[in-house]
């Protein structure tokens, strides 16, 4: 009696079909997938099956292969970015790497050398051609202006490099800068105003001339002056600068954590004041401001008697 | 003492007291306490002169003398005294504006005259009062005296030092006969403190009302009560609003006024050191902003709010381009504006490894100020001078001419000769003398305009010295 061996065919052994499946699985858990999550799906496929169906995925460019602690990882890949690689070999999808992990700070190109230890040459072309294959690009940095650093195509370059808010393309906006001060300070001015000729008893004449940076900030965005969006943080160092021309006060109170525009249990407040003496005696005199002071001296080419600035002075 | 000052000295003895005066006082400030003979010898003069100039000087107290062992009298001048000489006219004002015009001209008196007996003086000012009114009435004496009694209770008038009638003519200490004098140390604390008052009311009108009446008194700690008490009667601020103001003024970041304890409804206190200091940093400021622009000054009170700071962080906080900061902060340090603090990271001081530091000192900063002050107003002076010479002959023309009127007009001239006489000086004439006058007004405004910022900066200094 012959034993009639039957080697059941699994239905799924054709290897496209494993293909599928697993591509499937991918999109099932876009995070990744182990091994271990394949083999559990398809028990019935062997080993060195699963093992030539991945090779062919990964090789197509249709799957990811990465390494985490519990072992390795397939995910499925963008297929907008499986086109784009296309036709890079593997040292351009490796330097691609490099600086798409960079994040939006981007990264130095003598960096970028070190992490994939190929040589300047190579680095130098991989990176000119990925340029024009407008997959990366590259952004001074406003700190040292010399150095490039580079980053993907579509991300916006993080505040410590392009300066943040006040800079656009490494200049200093400082007309932007002085129509935010100035819009800032009116707005206080105005609302000191209105405190005072309220005439209401002063404590509350004070305590209303006071704005907190969260109304200046709100004022700011309404007005829609600036382009680029400002944070409360912005405009306090604007309200800053005020301070430092003299023209404002700050006051920080304790304010309750859900209050609007409290930073830390505290907000500050700002208020338009005014000098506290007007130009001083010295430079109302021609004296005060001559720039060859230290020179003039009686019966010396600059002295008194025939100081220029003095005659024009007296003639005003 | 400085150049500048020594300059000034002698051109404000100049002015007020002749040649000798002023030679044998800077004579004196030059070279400290000297002895009668010495000062005849050094400065060449006959002894009879120095002792009338010295007479003259110790009048107005501007030198003082001491008897030194073996009977030598050696006698001192005061630059500081003689430099408040720019400041009378500031004294007259205030006297006017506090206790109306009989005071003023009490205080004008005993300054032209340095030292006065109280009878000469009330004699003199009620002279002059009649004059000035209608005819028929005179001036009550005891007016005056009213007047100079509450002149001497504030402090603005001083009795001198009376001297024992001795045989002896040796002129020992201590010195002469009841007559008085200004106080001048005193006199500047009322203006001082008045000049607080307004300082305080142009920095925001809802603050004044309160601040004013409680300058006045001279008491270290004030309460509550006896502010609402010595409150003028027009105020009619109620007691809740006074206290609103009282507190206001007590949390003003610009700390002038202190709550030191809450007994009798809160005692109030001037902290007078910090309104100092916060005035002459704003006097630093003002000078910093005229001079060097808006933007410097932004750097300036940048630098002072944070005491170190170094380019980088500068050019951040304040948002000024990094270059243009950099030429700014390099040309308040050229002007002894700043200074620059070295801190090393190795023990070498390279410079690349070390970390400088912008700083503001303002007690530097306000004595070269102080100095560039009196250097200014000695120019200011010499200027006006100048300008009173190179016209000397047109006045002298003017002064004839006015002669000439006024005689003319009291012997009952005609219109017709008082227009001929008036025609001497023609009209371009009387345009220069009109720019004249108009210029040496002017001078002499913007130099008591300076004296004020002297002040202000000679009272800081002065009270941080004490202080430390």
């Amino acid at each position: 009696m012959a034993e009639v061996k039957v080697k059941v065919q699994p239905p799924d052994a054709d290897p496209v079909e494993i293909e599928n499946r697993i591509i499937e699985l991918c999109h099932q858990f876009p995070h990744g997938i182990t091994d271990q999550v394949i083999q559990n799906e398809m028990p019935h496929i062997e080993a060195q099956q699963r093992a030539v169906a991945i090779n062919r995925l990964l090789s197509m460019g249709q799957l990811d292969l990465l390494r985490s602690n519990t072992g390795l990882l397939y995910r499925i890949k963008d297929s907008q970015n499986a086109g784009k690689m296309k036709g890079s070999d593997n040292q351009e999808k490796l330097v691609y790497q490099i600086i798409e992990d960079a994040g939006n700070k981007g990264i130095w190109s003598r960096d970028v050398r070190y992490k994939s230890n190929l040589p300047l040459t190579e680095i130098n072309k991989i990176l000119k051609n990925l340029e024009s294959k407008k997959l990366i690009k590259a952004v001074k940095s406003v700190a040292a202006s010399k150095k490039k650093v580079y980053m993907l195509y579509n991300l916006q370059p993080d505040r410590s490099v392009t300066g943040g808010a006040w800079y656009s393309d490494q200049d200093f906006e400082s007309e932007f800068v002085e129509v935010l001060n100035q819009q800032c300070f009116k707005f206080l001015q105005s609302k000191a105003e209105t405190a005072r000729e309220s005439k209401q008893n002063p404590m509350i004449q004070r305590n209303s001339s006071f704005a907190s940076s969260h109304e200046v900030w709100k004022y700011i965005c309404e007005l829609g002056i600036s382009k680029v969006e400002l944070s409360m943080e912005d405009i306090e160092t604007i309200l800053n600068t005020l301070i430092y021309d003299g023209k404002v006060e700050m006051t920080i109170i304790a304010a309750k954590e859900g209050t609007v525009g409290s930073v830390d249990g505290h907000m500050k407040l700002y208020r338009a004041v005014n000098p506290i003496i007007p130009p001083t005696g010295l430079v109302r005199a021609p004296c005060g401001l001559c720039p060859v002071f230290d020179d003039c001296h009686e019966g010396g080419e600059i002295s008194p008697s025939n100081c220029i600035y003095m005659t024009e002075w007296l003639e005003f | 003492m400085t150049q500048a000052e020594i300059k000034l000295c002698s051109l404000l003895l100049q002015e007020h007291f002749g040649e000798i005066v002023e030679k044998i006082g800077v004579h004196l400030i030059r070279t400290g306490s000297q002895p009668l003979r010495v000062i005849a010898h050094d400065t060449g003069t006959s002894l009879d002169q120095v002792k009338k100039a010295l007479c003259v000087l110790v009048q107005h107290n501007l030198v003082s003398y001491q008897v030194h062992k073996r009977g030598v009298v050696e006698y001192e001048a005061q630059c500081s005294r003689v430099l408040r000489m720019l400041r009378y006219p500031r004294y007259i004002y205030t006297t006017k504006t506090l206790y109306s015009d009989t005071g003023e001209l009490i205080v004008e008196e005993l300054l032209l005259n340095g030292k006065l007996t109280m009878s000469a003086v009330v004699k003199k000012v009620a002279d002059r009062l009649t004059e000035t009114m209608e005819d028929g009435k005179t001036m009550d004496y005891a007016e005056v005296s009213n007047t100079f009694v509450r002149l001497a209770d504030t402090h603005f008038v001083q009795r001198c030092p009376s001297v024992p009638t001795t045989e002896n003519s040796d002129p020992g200490p201590p010195p002469p006969a009841p007559t008085l004098v200004i106080n001048e140390k005193d006199m500047y604390l009322v203006p001082k403190l008045s000049l607080i008052g307004k300082g305080k009311r142009r920095r925001s009108s809802d603050e004044d009302a309160a601040g004013e009446p409680k300058a006045k008194r001279p008491k270290y700690t004030t309460d509550n009560k006896e502010i609402f008490r010595s409150l003028p009667v027009g105020y009619n601020i109620s007691k809740q609003v006074l206290d609103q103001y009282l507190t206001l003024l007590a949390d003003d970041p610009l700390e002038f006024v202190g709550k030191s304890g809450d007994s009798g409804g809160g005692m109030y206190v001037i902290n007078l050191h910090k309104a100092l200091a916060s005035l002459a940093t704003a006097t630093l400021e003002s000078v910093v902003q005229e001079r060097f622009g808006s933007r410097c000054a932004r750097i300036f009170r940048l630098v002072l709010q944070k005491k170190h700071i170094e380019q980088k962080q500068v050019e951040d906080f304040a948002m000024i381009p990094a270059k243009e900061a950099k030429d700014m902060l390099y040309k308040m340090l050229s002007e002894n504006f700043m200074s620059l603090q070295e801190i090393p990271k190795t023990p070498d001081h390279a410079p690349s490894r070390t970390f400088y530091l912008y700083t503001v000192n303002i007690l530097s900063a306000a004595r070269m100020l102080l100095h560039r002050c009196y250097k200014s107003i000695a120019n200011l002076i010499e200027r006006r001078q100048f300008e009173t010479k190179e016209n000397k002959r047109l006045l002298e023309k003017s002064q004839r001419v006015e002669a000439i009127i006024a005689s003319m007009q009291a012997t009952g001239a005609e219109e017709a000769q008082l227009q001929e006489i008036e025609e001497m000086i023609t009209a371009p004439e009387r345009q220069q003398l009109e720019t004249l006058k108009r210029n040496v007004n002017k001078l002499d405004a913007s130099e008591i305009q300076v004296d004020e910022t002297i002040f202000l900066l000679e009272s800081y200094i002065e009270c941080t010295m004490k202080r430390q």
